[in-house]
């Protein structure tokens, strides 16, 4: 960050007068700076304050009420909080949701890190592959809820039918407590690695080809280039698509929802499913919002210490 | 795209901004158009195949009513009461809305419902028209907070195939019974219409119960209303001591019920299994019988049109449900139209609720084959409907004329539909026994009840 | 070459897998309602009928569904990308007072679930008098739920162009509008092609908010007119399922149109 702007041309008095105004002049620029720069954010902030910091708040006052959303709001103080951490649902949910991102990130991760060397390469029909594979993002999940039927019947299924041609008796996979999370994860790993995958792929296409012709001559391998080069220069790219993917892996909603409604046995209640279930299905709003809180803090948590490792080890720029 | 794309981005701007304003003059209108003399009012629902019938209804109401216009208010079932109760949070709930009995206590508890008594006596609105039963579930401390829109039971829906096949006819399915010591004729039945791929049945030896071809029943239900809420009433269980007072689930009567059902899948064989068929992800039951997976199912009376899409031409038919230690039953519930308390037209409102309850609205609905109407001397007119369909419905209206239940009247409803869903899908499975399951969920929701 | 053939046979499953879904709904959908229940997904129509496509566009309003979906969508996506550009480069290049903290708190924001800001943000949009009305709907699209996730994302790539391009114009006198008119905006083209596919995606498949602040059929999104088609009563799987596909199209029609910039831009971007 090193531009000054500098006063319209209807203030005149550009370029340069010297001397003992300089400091003056520097003032001034600072001044115009904040005024350039308010004034270029002053429809995006008041849209933030309107519609993302007011409901934020809204938010954090109802989690100091009991409120049914029909009734009158009755003050209750840190109640919700208070019996948040004695709820061993909630403590479940958490761990679900854990679980949930530390199955999903990584696999979705390196699934997308692969795709995106493979079709990194000069290769035919390149760009095909490229739409084919970002296309189930464009999924409507209302539509999906029948797909998945269809996939995952435990007899008519795709899958089974195609486990049993190899003679294998497929699990049960949405009832069955174990399997149930990892179908969710990986219908979610469907959805996103290609989306990701366009994220690291740029990331790729910035790394300068001199490198890789330098490292050619050095005589290193692949997969040492790859260590050496790929992966030091990949990391702006990861690190964004980890930091907005984890943030969007804990709120995760639509698939529980669909597949689950955080079945079997709450082997899939992860801590947005259950917002959602104290909110809108018991309608206590607020002990879900005390709950959003909770994830709100654990969120930001998780993303500060992902900029403090990533700060350590990059030139990214995220300031 | 460059400079098109720049030309096109420019042109879309300018129309967005023309369109916003006159968007916001377009909508947003409440209905206060107070000048023209004209009122609007908003009715909220959420059957997408009752929208034409009803909508073609309501110009009839509009012709009598020049001043009243109606504007339908279309929300899938599953966000319905979300969006309701954030309505209702916001003091913009329609005017006029189906209401359910799962719901209805707590709203009437909220005060977020008009008492319609005064209405109904000033009008001298007959509600003798309608089943005793349904509109008593309207009642909370002796006001009426809704006009009954239809009703539903649960019956034996076959797929006349697979009865054939097995050499069955329609009346083999009539005065079964079951018990719970060996499941009765009920039970015997299911094995001779359950096959595994070497053509043998549960009762034989040498039977796989991991090869099924079909299965003799088909089970599904999120809250226990398709299952075994009507086994339990068949088995002399209540759901609840009293209507408005604690949940009884966990009474032996009611353990037992749940036990058969387990025992249907997991001991005699003769049921889907719950891998397949638990909700949410299991496929609904028409399509289960549809693709032949199983031969019967018990269901409610507003699937009918499901399975005349899976089953079409007459490929379906409907019995009684068994009889069982305690006699038959099932589980009889239906729907109202509501008033919303915060509704700025309430005099136009109860206009259009009585409309709604009225013989001539509800003639209509009857004709169009989607539900039973509330009054009782119109279901005639539903039966013809699905007659001239090729199918005899009228077992439905047998059974509510028989021993039924009604849907639980309690302010914890919403706790029992959550605890319920997930404890007897693992009952069903096999990984959680009834007894467990039902105190658990029993505990839960009187824990609930306000 | 046996490397070569192995790469492909890796990358034709994961396609496969992909497109798979999407292949059963399309060929679902032309199937006879009693056969769609009947055979499986995979099993081809026998005797395809495009009688699904009719009767949802037609009968089940979902024409004029899908061009309100269009319209807000479109309109979203312009005022998203205007606005978020202004606010981006603001946040790339210009040493306000309170910068940080606000560009902290923005990306803040992103971490609380839409689904409980809803309510607080129904009752403000009453307060406004904006239910079910096309502002309302709009709006919070494009100040709210994507609006951080944008400026973040444009605010990284802004950062990637050099200093010297715009050192260069301000001594020729530019001001910082025409900076950002002439240097910054022309060359970000590709990334304000993947924002509009991403908010215009988005938006689009949103059901929520949708749900939430429209009531009428005037304001309703294809979404909303396909869950209500998957009803407790009576689902009717033929017709979401032709309806479902019905509103792929326009996504894969617009992202094929972008497909290239997409790609470069990100390949620009480098986010670094």
């Amino acid at each position: 960050m090193s531009v000054r702007t500098r006063p319209p041309s209807t203030s005149g008095g550009y370029p340069t007068r010297q001397g003992a105004r300089a400091r003056k002049s520097a003032r001034r620029h600072a001044w115009r700076a904040a005024v350039e720069g308010y004034l270029l954010i002053a429809p995006s902030l008041a849209g933030f304050v309107i519609f993302l910091l007011a409901p934020l708040l809204g938010v954090a006052l109802v989690s100091l009420f009991d409120w049914n959303l029909m009734g009158d709001p009755e003050f209750v103080g840190l109640r919700n909080y208070t019996e948040m951490a004695g709820d061993s649902e909630f403590w479940r949910s958490l761990r679900n949701t854990v679980y949930y991102v530390v199955l999903n990130i990584p696999a979705q991760t390196v699934l997308a890190l692969l795709l995106a060397l493979a079709l990194n390469r000069r290769m035919r029909g390149r760009n095909l592959f490229r739409v084919i594979y970002v296309l189930p993002w464009m999924a409507m999940p209302v539509a999906l809820g029948i797909v998945w039927t269809w996939v995952f019947d435990p007899e008519y299924g795709a899958i089974n039918k195609m486990l049993g041609v190899f003679g294998i008796d497929g699990p049960d996979w949405l009832t069955d407590s174990g399997w149930a999370m990892p179908v969710v994860a990986s219908v979610n790993i469907w959805q996103y690695t290609g989306y990701t995958m366009l994220f690291l792929l740029a990331g790729l296409q910035s790394i300068p080809v001199s490198l890789y012709e330098a490292a050619n001559v050095d005589g290193s391998g692949p997969v040492r280039t790859f260590f050496q080069i790929t992966l030091p220069l990949l990391r702006p790219s990861l690190f964004f698509v980890l930091v907005t993917n984890t943030i969007g892996s804990f709120q995760m909603f639509d698939t529980v929802y669909v597949m689950t409604q955080g079945g079997p046995g709450g082997a899939t209640d992860t801590l947005t499913f259950h917002i959602y279930q104290q909110g809108f299905q018991l309608f206590r709003s607020g002990y879900a919002a005390a709950m959003a809180m909770a994830l709100f803090a654990l969120i930001l948590l998780v993303t500060a210490a992902q900029f403090l490792y990533f700060r350590k080890r990059t030139i990214y720029d995220f300031s | 795209m460059s400079r098109r794309f720049l030309r096109r981005a420019a042109t879309a701007l300018a129309l967005s901004s023309l369109l916003v304003p006159l968007a916001a003059c377009g909508g947003g209108d409440d209905g206060d158009s107070a000048t023209s003399g004209t009122v609007t009012l908003r009715y909220g629902m959420w059957d997408e195949v009752q929208k034409d019938p009803i909508r073609k209804s309501l110009d009839a109401f509009t012709q009598a009513h020049p001043d009243i216009k109606v504007e339908i208010e279309l929300n899938p079932w599953d966000q319905y009461w979300s969006k309701l109760q954030t309505q209702l949070a916001g003091k913009s709930a329609p005017d006029v809305f189906w209401d359910h009995v799962a719901y209805f206590p707590q709203f009437a508890q909220q005060g977020v419902l008009t008492d319609l008594t005064a209405d109904i006596a000033a009008d001298k609105v007959d509600t003798s028209l309608y089943p005793q039963t349904l509109a008593d579930s309207w009642k909370q401390d002796g006001k009426t907070y809704g006009l009954p829109k239809d009703w539903d039971t649960i019956g034996l829906i076959y797929s006349t195939k697979a009865l054939g096949k097995a050499g069955l006819k329609a009346t083999d399915l009539a005065n079964l019974s079951w018990n719970t010591t060996d499941g009765g004729t009920f039970v015997q039945a299911l094995q001779k219409l359950t096959v595994d791929k070497n053509g043998k049945h549960p009762n034989e030896a040498g039977f796989d119960d991991k090869n099924v071809k079909q299965y003799g029943l088909a089970l599904q239900a999120p809250t226990g209303q398709q299952d075994w809420w009507n086994f339990g009433l068949q088995n002399g269980c209540k759901l609840q001591d009293a209507p408005w007072g604690k949940w009884t689930i966990d009474s032996p009567a009611c353990v037992q019920a749940i036990q058969f059902v387990q025992d249907l899948r997991l001991k005699y064989h003769v049921a889907v299994p719950a891998s397949v068929t638990n909700p949410p992800n299991g496929p609904s039951l028409d399509q289960v019988l549809g693709r032949g997976q199983a031969a019967t199912s018990m269901d409610g009376s507003w699937m009918l049109r499901s399975y005349n899409t899976a089953l079409p031409d007459g490929g379906f038919g409907v019995a009684d449900l068994p009889k069982g230690p305690a006699g038959s039953g099932t589980v009889f519930n239906g729907l109202s139209e509501a008033i919303s308390a915060g509704s700025k037209h309430p005099k136009e409102a109860w206009e259009l609720v009585k409309y709604l309850a009225s013989a001539e609205h509800q003639k209509i609905m009857a004709g169009s084959g989607t539900v039973w109407p509330g009054i009782s001397s119109l279901n005639q007119d539903f039966a013809e409907a699905w007659k001239a369909k090729g199918v005899d419905v009228t077992g439905f209206k047998a059974a509510a004329e028989g021993t039924t239940m009604g849907y639980p009247l309690t302010s914890s409803s919403a706790t029992y539909n959550v605890k319920a869903l997930d404890a007897f899908n693992q009952v069903w499975l096999g990984k959680l026994s009834p007894g467990a399951a039902a105190k658990q969920v029993n505990d839960a929701s009187n824990a609930a009840i306000k | 070459m046996f490397k070569k053939t192995g790469l492909y046979a890796f990358l034709i499953i994961g396609a496969l897998v992909s497109v798979a879904p999407y292949l059963m709904t399309l060929n679902s959908a032309v199937k006879q309602p009693d056969k769609l229940l009947t055979t499986p997904a995979w099993e081809p129509a026998t005797s395809p009928t495009f009688a699904n496509f009719s009767q949802v566009w037609g009968e089940y309003d979902m024409s004029s569904f899908l061009w309100h979906t269009f319209v807000v969508a479109a309109v979203v996506t312009v005022l998203q990308v205007v606005f978020s550009c202004l606010a981006a480069f603001a946040f790339a290049r210009i040493a306000f007072p309170g910068r940080e903290l606000l560009f902290w708190a923005y990306v803040a924001t992103m971490m609380v679930p839409q689904i409980v800001t809803i309510v607080p943000l129904f009752l403000l949009m009453r307060q406004f008098d904006l239910v079910d009305t096309y502002p309302g709907l709009i709006l919070p699209y494009v100040f709210g739920f994507g609006a951080p996730y944008a400026i973040f994302l444009v605010r990284q790539y802004f950062k990637t162009i050099p200093v010297d391009l715009e050192s260069a114009a301000r001594i020729d006198g530019a001001s910082t509008m025409t900076v950002f008119t002439r240097i910054m905006i022309p060359l970000s083209r590709p990334i304000l092609a993947t924002l509009a596919t991403m908010t215009f995606v988005n938006t689009w498949n949103n059901i929520l908010w949708p749900l939430i602040i429209t009531n009428s059929d005037r304001t309703r999104v294809i979404a909303l007119g396909i869950a209500t088609l998957k009803s407790q009563y009576a689902s009717q799987y033929n017709l979401v399922l032709a309806a479902a596909a019905l509103a792929l199209l326009p996504l894969v029609a617009i992202f094929l149109a972008f497909q290239r910039n997409i790609i470069r831009s990100i390949a620009l971007t480098g986010i670094k």
